[in-house]
């Protein structure tokens, strides 16, 4: 063959299943390879104690589904098993999206460079990308609930058996055709930043339907409540020809002996299950053949930048130049970064709906405790967000890490600016957490603002001092334009675990004694001291952090350089 | 005598059983162009890495501008430009704000600091895409802007791993005008580079390491003459010293006349 040498030609074409085995062999030896360091090790120790939590939200959700199963099955309720596989469904669907911390994190797009076959390669991201926690979690529920249909209705089995397997591929193939679209979409930065508006408009509009329900009721006479039922009776119509309403409707069919239906409804599972496929097929041919993401291709063209054009940086009065410098690089970073600004909104949005609450009087006086701290409450759910940013300060420097490495500048100033930046974060989001509280009920009184913003320094400071330390000791790249991909470190998710319960408990601690005393001030007085502690351990480890840093220079350059 | 401007005694770096860098005694004297060479995993980068501060030697002195390294850490890192392997940039940055950021980290002032990104900016031709991302940029883009980064503060010693990799002739063109021009001021700048033959035109002085081990040093006719003497030593057929190129100098050395010995039939 012209142009083909000898060597080429002579290959034997290859082999699927050779393909997955050197696959299977590759990741075997980067996880073996990865026990080499002491950090490698403590991931799989941390990852352990993660498996165990999974384990018993598996097992424990797979006996309760059981049982459930079991119980609408016997009372010949099957069709209301929709229900129970909606719950499943969202969880296999929302999951992975809120928590990418624990999905895959094997990127199969590397392997094709290689001689590959779309099939392979097909299959590869199938198989390879369906490994992660919540589809092992998903399938052992649809297992409880064929076990909990199969008992009740022997009869049913098979079917059960057949829809549940149709219904598990369905979700296989959601789960990962809605993680190859985000991938495309968040690639580009216009696209990222509306992904976020309406994926932030989605969580806000979910969180709104308990108040509005709630509120409705109140309102309206019984007239209009008359209506609703109608409505409802529309959706619940509707809902049957749903994904997991077509699985409940055929097992109802089946049960009554109308095996034409069931058969009609399963194939339309089946047809739910090829559009997912051929949405997912699109996307994974784009990426076989080639497809490049970057955005330069997409930038039109821009006017020349004029010398004056370049500004000057920020200036920090009382903070020498590399201070503001990386105060200044920390803020574009933010302000360019969709999930950081999520970050800084969720608050707001999650306290704003329960201050919002129903409008029911009654229920109102229950409410009343959690009106009163609604502030320290917010505060607490906002440092639990925010502290993400301090635990991993250097994930999305990637190679520039180096740069701090070889600049004339001590790590404490790079430190500190960082801490500076997050600080002035967390004292905007304070601000306006409290002006919310203020306007939707009233302004929290002036001992328990105190006591709060001393439980806020203090909480802070903790988070600055184990962020930076944990930054420095375990940390991971981060980069923007990979969605489910790339997973948080191990050890850093059990740290930020650790460090917020032990800080919410030790507040929650304080805030119970001043309250049971009637003394509000005796909360600000110990939180004080508190935070003077955790001041003195911050300046102790800013201190220490240049010789850290220089004791860690290897493994973090190795760690945030890496292109795989 | 002006102390050398990079000086090494016994510099060493062992990963576990590996010796990358083994007993190098370096000397680059003020204002040479040196390039280093070597084939792959000779301790080229492992080298450049220690000598800018972002590995530790195992054992060995260091001594940049006559300053101790280890005890002059910061100091030393103000007097020298570095453009490492993975080129140290941070993507989220405009090339602008990159550029400005570099300048103040080294101690520039606000004004000057913007004033040197703009220029610098122009000089690099990279003012077509004011808004653009470091991370949308091409990689020679990204070359230009991490070399434009490394000379903002008007370093004295200049280290430049692989400068000339992924870059086009015309980008290549203005950054060895940009060298020359330091170099004519007094500059002095550590190269590596895979391509012999830019090596050969741009530095005046050469190291070759092999295995990690520095095996040749000095101006390249003192190369030249080194082989040729060898070769007559050795009776071996030698061009005139003055034909020799740096690439027959280098393979020389490294002994890459092996590697034809041998036949890869199967290759066609």
């Amino acid at each position: 063959m012209a142009g083909l040498n000898a060597a080429s030609a002579s290959l034997p074409s290859p082999g699927s299943s050779d393909q997955f085995a050197a696959i299977a062999q590759l990741r075997w030896r980067i996880f073996v390879n990865s026990l080499r360091t002491i950090r490698g090790r403590m991931e799989v120790v941390s990852w352990f104690f993660v498996g165990l939590m999974f384990a018993a939200m598996g097992i424990g959700g797979t006996f309760g589904l059981a049982v459930a199963s079991w119980f609408l099955t016997s009372h010949h309720n099957p069709e209301w098993l929709a229900l129970v596989l909606w719950g499943v469904m969202l969880y296999w669907q929302l999951f992975p999206v809120m928590a990418t911390a624990f999905t895959e994190s094997f990127d199969s797009t590397n392997f094709l460079r290689f001689p590959i076959r779309y099939r392979s390669y097909f299959l590869i991201r199938m198989a390879y990308g369906s490994l992660d926690p919540t589809t092992l979690i998903g399938t052992l529920w649809l297992v409880g609930i064929a076990v909990g249909v199969g008992t009740a209705d022997p009869g049913l089995l098979p079917w059960a058996l057949l829809l549940l397997a149709t219904f598990g591929a369905l979700n296989i193939l959601l789960a990962r055709a809605i993680f190859a679209w985000i991938e495309r979409w968040l690639a580009r930065r216009k696209t990222r930043e509306i992904l976020g508006v309406v994926f932030l408009l989605l969580i806000v509009s979910f969180q709104f339907i308990g108040p509005v329900i709630g509120r409705y009721n109140a309102h309206h006479g019984p007239h209009t409540r008359a209506v609703a039922p109608g409505v409802a009776l529309n959706l619940v119509a509707a809902e049957e020809f749903t994904p997991p309403g077509t699985v409940g409707a055929a097992l109802g069919a089946a049960s009554r002996g109308n095996h034409g239906v069931a058969f009609g409804l399963w194939a339309l599972e089946c047809a739910y299950a090829a559009v997912f496929l051929w949405l997912l097929d699109l996307r994974l041919r784009a990426q076989y053949r080639g497809e490049n993401l970057s955005e330069a291709a997409a930038r039109a063209p821009a006017a020349a930048l004029d010398k004056a054009a370049v500004r000057e940086g920020f200036a920090l009065p009382g903070f020498s130049a590399p201070v503001a410098a990386v105060f200044e690089k920390e803020f574009h970073y933010l302000s360019r970064s969709g999930p950081m600004l999520f970050n800084l909104v969720m608050p707001l949005v999650i306290l704003f709906i329960f201050l919002l609450g129903p409008s029911n009087p009654a229920r109102r006086a229950h409410e009343a405790g959690f009106v009163t701290f609604a502030f320290p409450l917010g505060i607490a759910y906002s440092l639990l967000i925010l502290s993400n940013l301090t635990f991993n300060s250097f994930g999305t420097e990637g190679a520039g890490v180096q740069f701090y490495f070889a600049a004339p500048v001590r790590f404490r100033q790079i430190m500190l600016a960082k801490n500076l930046m997050h600080g002035l974060l967390m004292a905007f989001e304070f601000c306006l957490l409290w002006v919310m509280v203020g306007l939707v009920r009233r302004p929290p009184s002036i001992g328990l603002t105190l006591a709060t913003l001393a439980g806020a320094l203090f909480a802070a400071l903790v988070n600055f001092t184990v962020g930076d330390w944990m930054s420095l000791y375990s940390p991971k790249k981060f980069d923007y334009a990979v969605f489910g991909r790339q997973r948080a470190s191990g050890t850093t998710a059990l740290a930020v675990l650790g460090t917020q319960l032990a800080i919410i408990g030790l507040c929650a601690i304080v805030f119970a004694v001043a309250v049971h005393t009637g003394r509000m001030w005796l909360a600000t007085a110990i939180l004080l001291v508190f935070a003077a502690v955790a001041f003195g351990a911050y300046l102790i480890l800013l201190d220490r952090i240049d010789a850290v840093a220089i004791a860690r220079r290897e493994a973090m350059i190795a760690e945030l350089c890496r292109t795989q | 005598m002006d102390a050398p401007a990079i000086s090494t005694e016994h510099l060493s770096r062992r990963f576990g059983d590996l010796v990358a860098v083994d007993d190098v005694n370096l000397r680059v004297a003020a204002g040479q162009f040196f390039g280093f060479l070597g084939p792959n995993g000779a301790g080229k980068s492992t080298t450049i890495k220690m000598l800018t501060g972002l590995l530790a030697p195992s054992s060995g002195r260091m001594e940049i501008l006559g300053l101790d390294f280890e005890k002059n850490a910061v100091e030393v890192k103000r007097q020298i430009g570095v453009v490492p392997e993975g080129m140290a940039l941070f993507g989220r940055l405009t090339g602008a704000e990159y550029l400005n950021f570099v300048g103040r980290m080294y101690g520039l002032g606000r004004d000057t600091s913007a004033k040197r990104s703009a220029e610098l900016l122009e000089f690099m031709q990279l003012v077509d895409q004011p808004k653009a991302l470091i991370a949308d940029y091409s990689h020679g883009m990204q070359k230009k802007l991490a070399m434009a980064a490394a000379v903002i503060h008007g370093p004295k010693i200049l280290f430049l791993d692989e400068p000339f990799e992924g870059v086009d002739a015309v980008a290549s063109n203005t950054l060895k005008s940009m060298l020359h021009g330091m170099i004519a001021r007094g500059a002095t700048i550590f190269l590596t580079s895979h391509v012999l033959e830019i090596v050969e035109r741009l530095c005046s002085h050469v190291g070759i390491i092999y295995r990690g081990r520095l095996v040749a040093q000095g101006s390249l006719e003192e190369l030249r003459a080194g082989v040729q003497a060898q070769a007559q030593r050795s009776d071996e057929a030698a061009a005139p010293a003055e034909k020799l190129t740096l690439e027959e100098i280098f393979l020389r050395i490294v002994g890459g006349s092996r590697a034809t010995d041998q036949e890869l039939s199967w290759l066609g």
